[in-house]
Formats: structure tokens, C-alpha cells, sequence
């Protein structure tokens, strides 16, 4: 199994950490949780990242169905993203689901898409580790882990010291530079928003449907 | 002291005109009273008409003596000392309860002493610095021309003169901004930006740094101190020198500067980035290089 890690930053990374061998999901996320206790995180609560996948009903012919994405993070509970893959993004409140109900001639609920991470989160210092497990029409297809560092904006500025915390708990499954900061028009050096970590789940999360397509029925 | 005993005799005097006050009011009171009662009974109308011209008569007698005794008190009384030298403070000298709480009389005594410590202190320096200390790394030119004017008194500039020798130094820094703000009196108070790093209060009293907090770019001001607060504390009380503030605000503006690498530079002596979660928030002094607070040693 892939885990997937997101890093999200305020800096957000999200990134993917591998399954342990012979191990299984749950064993590899106490495995997890038990580093960071060592580092000397503390436990703060859990945390839970959706994504509901929705087809755009009546393009013309010939055009590929456009897939909107409709996201929500526990850290927002109040904010509902809705994004293209690689396209706009836009945040709204959570009344944005009733719209999207009412809009139902146009976009149609892909339902067994939906796709979310459900785990902890531990606070280290000026960092917020979030380990989740993916899953997907309620089985569990990996591991994502997000990296928080609260104290800075720029991505650039504070990625080194983002990847030597990473690795002091995920050892060789650190990432390296999310996509999304690098391809980003003003460079590393501008400020993140919260568009960026739900891009990078998006990409997670795409890869974790991409992977139940290729190996057949996920398994724990 | 002769402040007490000119206190003193004021407050005698002060009570004896509140009574007077009191006296008067009641008189008046009095006057308006029996106006309001109208005649009082009698059997015949002259009666009536005399005991009522009598009685306002008296009454009105009685204002009179009142209100040349409170003229008379009220002179005495005299007038509070014009010369309030401590604004606002100064009106603690009214508090009665002088045994309790004699705040008045220890601020008068806090005043004086610290201005005599300044006057010591700056002829102290002056002659000190007549003679060549080959140890200090802020020498000052041995020639007399070369010496800058000691200004008298560096604690009551002009704030035009601090507004311009701050605006100069904000100049001098193209990645950091400084913004001035006056929001009690004549102290200053600078919010000064940092790139995307950090934000910085810095409180003064005319050109000397009194207190800062430094905050994160996007981190509430009132929440808790963090470390680098607690360097910046650090390099104010160290970068001192009573002759020349501002030398002293460039040199700390420029010690502040060096944290714009805060999160991009790793501790000059174990090289990590992170130690303990925090990165190298320590700048030496002289060299402006960065290490951990257990580093640093």
C-alpha cells in the first residue's frame, strides 16, 4: 500500500509515507505516532480532510468531463474549497454543499469517489503533524501525513528546515519540494494560502484513486 | 520637605472652606425654604406680612456673613503650586491618606535622584572619555574637534529630531519598514516589519530603546512571549551608549535586520537547522551570526 504524504505548509507539506513491509496500516500509523512521542509531540485532538467528486453534466461532445472536486478540512470546518484538478480554485462556506445540491442538473455527485484522510494531530513546537488514513468507500488505501510549520509564510524560506524535521520522524519517505510551490507563477518566495494544501490532498487523493484502479480491490 | 508643609497648611484651611461651603448652602437653602413656605399663620395680615420680612431678612443676613467667611477662607487657601513638574502625577499630592500611601512624596524622591544619577553619570562619562580607553571598540576621536557635541540633556529631544534620525535609519534598510507612532504623549513607539519574518514593537523614551516584543508575521501581538523576544531584550540592554543614541538604534536596527534569515540559516556551530523544534534564534552581538539558544554558549 502507498501511503501518500501531503505536506501542507503555512507551510504545508503533505506527503506520502509507504506502508512498513509486512505491516498494515494501522500498525504503520502507531509506528508513526510512536516517533513523534519520542521527538516530543503532543497529542492535540484529530483531524479529517473530504473530498467529494462531482461530473460536469452537459459539455459539448468531444470534450472530457471536467471534474470538480469539493473539499473540506477540519481546520476550516467552516469553509468548503471547491477546485479543478490543476485549475481554479475557490473558497466558500459551508453552505456551498446545499449549492451544489441545488445545482444538481449540472454536476452530478460522483458518489463512490469520495476519498478522506481521518487521523490525529500532534503539536511539536512551531509544527503541527497530521497523520491520517486515507480511505476510500470505507476501506483503507493509505497513509497521509501533513507537516504544519506555523511560523512561517514563504515556502522557500523554511523548506530545509521543514525536510530536517521531516526527517527526523519519517527518516527516507521525506518529499522533496511540493509541485505546487514550484510551479507557481511568482516562485517560491510568495506567500502560501490555503489553496495549496488542499491542491496538495488533491493530488493525494488522486493518486490514491489512481492506485484502487491499477491493484483492484484496496485491502487492508 | 517643604512640599508637605505647604500641603499641610493647605489642607486646614481646605477643610475649614468646605464647611463654609456647607454653611452657605444650608444658609441658601434656608432663604428659598421660608420663600417657599410662604407667611405662616398669625391672626392679623401685618402679622403675618412682618414675621415673614423679619424671617427673610435674617436668612438672607445669614448668606451674607457665610459668604464673606468663605471669601475670607478662600484667600487663604492660596493657589496650588503652578509649577507642576510631574504633569499628571503631580495631582497625587491631593490624596489625602498621606500615612497610607505616600506615593507623592516617594515619586518626588524617585525624580530627583534619577536626575541627579543622569547629571552624575554624564559627568562621569565626560571625563572618562577624556581619557583614551584603548579597550573599547566605540572609540571615540582623541581630537577635541572630532568630538561630537554632548547634547545636554539626550532625554528631552525634540521629536522632530527623532522622527528624522528614525525615518534616515528606515531608509537604510531597504527590506525592513519602519512606521512611527505617537500614541501616548512624546514617547515613540516604531512597528517595524521585517520582510515576511517578523513584526517588531519597539517602545522608546525620546531616542533610548525602552522595551520590545517581537511576533511572527501573521501571529497575534498579544500572545505569548516567545524567544526571540526575549533576545531582543537582550540586545537592547546591551548595545548601549548614554552620549550617542543613535548609533545605539542603528546598531540595533541592525542586529534586528539579521533575522531575516531566520528560518533559511542553519546554527553556525552544529550546523542543524532545528534544535528542539526552534531554529537558530540567537545573533551574536558583534558578528550577526546565527545560532541556537543552546548553542550559543
Amino acid at each position: 500500500m502507498v501511503c501518500v504524504c501531503v505536506c501542507v505548509c503555512v507551510c504545508v507539506s503533505v506527503c506520502q509515507v509507504p506502508v512498513a513491509e509486512g505491516k498494515s496500516v494501522q500498525q504503520t500509523v502507531d509506528m508513526l505516532h510512536k516517533k513523534l512521542e519520542q521527538l516530543g509531540a503532543v497529542k492535540q485532538g484529530n483531524f479529517w480532510v473530504d473530498c467529494e467528486t462531482y461530473q460536469a453534466t452537459g459539455n459539448a461532445t468531444g470534450q472530457p468531463t471536467k471534474l470538480l472536486y469539493v473539499m473540506h478540512n477540519s481546520e476550516t470546518p467552516l469553509s468548503s474549497m471547491a477546485l479543478f484538478e490543476g485549475g481554479p480554485g475557490l473558497t466558500a462556506d459551508a453552505n456551498f454543499d446545499v449549492l451544489m445540491v441545488k445545482l444538481k442538473s449540472h454536476f452530478q455527485n460522483a458518489k463512490g469517489h469520495k476519498v478522506e484522510s481521518r487521523g490525529t494531530r500532534y503539536r511539536y513546537c512551531d509544527f503541527l503533524v497530521k497523520i491520517g488514513t486515507v480511505a476510500m468507500s470505507s476501506s483503507a488505501r493509505g497513509i497521509s501525513v501533513e507537516v504544519e510549520y506555523c511560523a512561517c509564510v514563504i515556502p522557500g524560506d523554511c523548506w530545509n528546515l521543514m525536510k530536517e524535521f521531516m526527517q527526523s520522524f519519517l527518516g527516507s519517505s521525506t518529499p522533496e519540494l511540493p509541485a505546487v510551490f514550484t510551479s507557481k507563477a511568482e516562485g517560491l518566495y510568495a506567500p502560501v494560502d490555503c489553496m495549496d494544501t488542499m491542491s496538495q490532498y488533491l493530488e493525494l487523493f488522486g493518486k490514491v484513486r489512481k492506485q484502487q484502479v491499477l491493484a483492484g480491490s484496496g485491502v487492508r | 520637605m517643604a512640599d508637605v508643609m505647604n500641603v499641610g497648611v493647605n489642607l486646614e484651611a481646605f477643610s475649614q472652606a468646605i464647611n463654609a461651603i456647607q454653611a452657605l448652602r444650608s444658609s441658601v437653602t434656608r432663604v428659598f425654604d421660608s420663600l417657599k413656605d410662604g407667611m405662616k399663620n398669625k391672626e392679623t395680615l401685618e402679622g403675618r406680612e412682618k414675621v415673614f420680612i423679619t424671617e427673610f431678612q435674617d436668612n438672607l443676613q445669614s448668606v451674607n456673613r457665610d459668604l464673606n467667611e468663605l471669601e475670607r477662607l478662600s484667600t487663604l487657601v492660596g493657589r496650588p503650586s503652578e509649577s507642576h513638574p510631574l504633569h499628571n502625577s503631580g495631582l497625587l499630592s491631593l490624596d489625602p491618606v498621606q500615612d497610607k500611601t505616600p506615593l507623592y512624596s516617594q515619586l518626588l524622591q524617585a525624580y530627583k535622584w534619577s536626575n541627579k544619577l543622569q547629571y552624575h553619570a554624564g559627568l562621569a562619562s565626560s571625563l572618562l572619555n577624556q581619557q583614551s580607553l584603548k579597550r573599547s571598540a566605540n572609540q571615540m576621536g582623541t581630537s577635541a574637534k572630532r568630538r561630537p557635541k554632548v547634547q545636554p540633556s539626550t532625554l528631552a529631544l525634540p521629536t522632530q529630531y527623532v522622527d528624522d534620525v528614525i525615518s534616515r535609519i528606515g531608509r537604510m534598510f531597504p527590506d525592513m519598514s519602519i512606521e512611527l507612532f505617537r500614541p501616548n504623549g512624546t514617547s515613540a513607539v516604531l512597528l517595524v516589519t521585517l520582510g515576511k519574518v517578523l513584526k517588531a514593537i519597539v517602545v522608546m523614551r525620546s531616542l533610548f530603546i525602552d522595551r520590545t516584543i517581537v511576533r511572527g508575521y501573521h501571529e497575534n501581538i498579544y500572545s505569548e512571549d516567545g524567544k526571540v523576544t526575549d533576545h531582543a531584550t537582550t540586545a537592547l540592554l546591551h548595545y548601549q551608549l548614554p552620549q550617542m543614541p543613535d548609533v545605539v538604534v542603528r546598531s540595533f536596527m541592525t542586529w534586528l535586520r539579521s533575522y531575516i534569515k531566520l528560518f533559511q540559516t542553519p546554527c553556525q556551530r552544529c550546523g542543524k537547522y532545528l534544535q528542539e523544534g526552534l531554529p537558530p534564534t540567537w545573533r551574536d552581538f558583534r558578528t550577526l551570526e546565527a545560532f541556537h539558544d543552546t548553542c550559543r554558549q
